[in-house]
């Protein structure tokens, strides 16, 4: 299993991958949870949140088929959790499938939702787009995320490529010995995986981490050359931030 | 819908559950940083790779359907709960960012799911189970398989809340939708976490967390939580039936009457059991819980350990 391509675009340079990735983790956050806040019917904050997302897009010099490319599985799921609302939101029934009714308030609240979700998933595909996981774990560093969680990341990260490649030759061998018949017999094939699979998982854990004491490990991980932060970029920060709130705030007076 | 994307809770929510969240997680790396010492980083590195790697198989259920393994409980067998937490919130918040299963702004809501209620929920029913019968190994597999099963229902009763006090979705039909789905996941969370622990008690019992054998003190706790679990329930009952039906109400109340009777149709309808009574009813929910889990966990064990 290859995870370059994933961080195909975090090499280009650009103002986005200029700045340091606590910088963009930032800048991602405030966005998605700006376009989360608004309250429903905020038709033209959201417009506006849009448009600096797509602002962003262009000059993170990502390309639009790369961002449409990853957002199609996740927004695949928001659309159908979103159809739920359609159904499931009390008003005025307007068009009736089968025993259930869309009603004209439950019609709105798709709509918006699906919106918001929308534009918070479009800030977090830019963010991964732009931002390698050495990168992303530096920012969550930095933001004081508890070390135990980000060593657990970093060697996570390092062991799941493995341990998927790991899965699939097991997987591969059984399926090789006529081991996969019915679905019975495929369903046990999958315990015995998964629990070969987590023994594997803490042996080669446990193994990875002797060898990392034998290195010098101290107990966290470096990155090599981390980004700082500039007078340019914490200001750019500052003025989205200071925007993204004005706009949720404006927002909710109105509503 | 476990993972719950942007858009679909409001800021108040989307504050509370993060701010909830912090205080969790800062709980559990003090007691994980205790219970693990110097183990720690590889073994929750290994613990998250393998929650990664093991919500990407599929488990087929046979009528077209599938299911993967949410993990919570069974990490938290081996490792304790607290550094289950650990471990199901940096699968959480890798999914978020990297894979934008679950939203940014979300976080902290699907953290206080998945991560805290999730695991800490499952723990609580695995060890008072263990405290009612004891441990050995039947016991505990069939333990784990009803806190998998509990913990799932949990996450999506938690999901249901949360989103009715986001304005999104009025309770009742989301505890219904979600809180339904996750019953349904919840038998195949329950049934592979059973079999996946059997078969690791078998092969590398010494990664699985010991359990210290109840004390006299704590089967007392166990029993009478269990008591008062069961009168809170029959209580529950004797009450929604004498006062005609306060979910109906609050439906009414809402304008969903006509939503109400296609979702709320179950088998004992209005909560009224053949032999009468609400207080039947919890007595018969409580006792066929506990009887399907038992079956369940003696077919697994015994298919597993041979025995």
């Amino acid at each position: 299993m290859s995870f370059h391509h994933l961080d195909q675009y975090a090499t280009v340079s650009s103002p986005v991958t200029r700045a340091t990735p606590t910088a963009r983790v930032l800048a991602a956050t405030a966005i998605a949870v700006g376009t989360a806040a608004l309250p429903l019917g905020a038709w033209e904050h959201l417009g506006i949140l849009a448009g600096l997302v797509v602002l962003v897009v262009a000059a993170a010099h990502v390309p639009a088929s790369l961002i449409l490319r990853r957002l199609a599985g996740p927004f695949v799921f928001v659309l159908a959790a979103s159809t739920g609302l359609l159904f499931l939101v009390p008003g005025t029934p307007l068009i009736h499938v089968g025993p259930f009714g869309i009603s004209d308030a439950g019609l709105q609240r798709f709509g918006f939702v699906l919106g918001r979700a929308s534009v918070a998933l479009t800030a977090a595909v830019v963010l991964v787009s732009t931002t390698s996981f050495p990168e992303l774990l530096q920012a969550l560093r930095q933001l004081r995320l508890p070390a135990a969680v980000t060593t657990a990341l970093g060697l996570g990260y390092r062991l799941l490529y493995l341990l998927v490649d790991e899965l699939e030759r097991l997987q591969r061998a059984a399926r090789s010995r006529n081991a996969d018949g019915g679905t019975t017999r495929r369903r046990r094939l999958l315990v015995g995986i998964t629990a070969a699979g987590l023994s594997r998982a803490f042996a080669r854990g446990e193994r990875t981490h002797r060898a990392m004491l034998a290195r010098g490990f101290v107990g966290d991980l470096p990155s090599l050359a981390p980004k700082s932060w500039d007078l340019g970029t914490a200001l750019v920060l500052t003025v989205l931030i200071v925007a993204v709130v004005a706009i949720a705030l404006s927002a909710h007076l109105r509503f | 819908m476990a993972h719950i994307p942007d858009g679909f809770l409001s800021a108040p929510v989307m504050a509370g559950t993060a701010a909830a969240s912090v205080a969790g997680l800062a709980v559990a790396v003090h007691r994980s940083r205790r219970h693990l010492a110097e183990r720690e980083a590889p073994v929750l590195g290994a613990a998250t790779a393998f929650v990664f790697a093991a919500q990407m198989l599929n488990f087929p259920l046979g009528a077209g359907t599938s299911a993967h393994l949410l993990g919570g409980v069974l990490v938290g067998t081996m490792l304790g709960p607290w550094a289950a937490m650990l471990v199901l919130f940096a699968v959480v918040l890798v999914q978020a960012l990297l894979f934008q299963d679950g939203g940014i702004g979300a976080l902290g809501a699907n953290t206080l799911n998945m991560a805290i209620l999730g695991v800490g929920s499952g723990m609580l029913v695995y060890r008072w189970i263990l405290g009612l019968t004891g441990v050995g190994v039947r016991r505990r597999v069939a333990a784990a398989a009803v806190a998998g099963a509990g913990s799932t229902v949990i996450v999506g009763v938690a999901v249901a809340i949360e989103l009715a006090l986001s304005d999104t979705v009025p309770l009742a039909p989301a505890l219904v939708a979600v809180g339904g789905g996750h019953a349904l996941m919840g038998i195949g969370e329950g049934v592979i976490t059973g079999a996946v622990l059997a078969m690791v008690l078998r092969a590398r019992p010494e990664l699985v967390g010991g359990v210290p054998s109840p004390s006299g003190w704590d089967r007392a706790l166990a029993y009478a939580g269990t008591i008062v679990a069961v009168t809170l329930a029959a209580g529950a009952a004797y009450l929604a039936s004498s006062k005609p039906d306060a979910l109906e109400a609050a439906a009414a109340r809402l304008g969903i009457q006509e939503f109400e009777t296609a979702y709320l149709a179950a088998p004992f309808a209005d909560y009224t059991a053949p032999l009468g009574g609400a207080l039947m009813a919890a007595v018969i929910g409580v006792i066929v819980v506990f009887v399907v889990a038992w079956v369940i966990g003696r077919a697994v064990t015994r298919k597993r350990l041979g025995v």
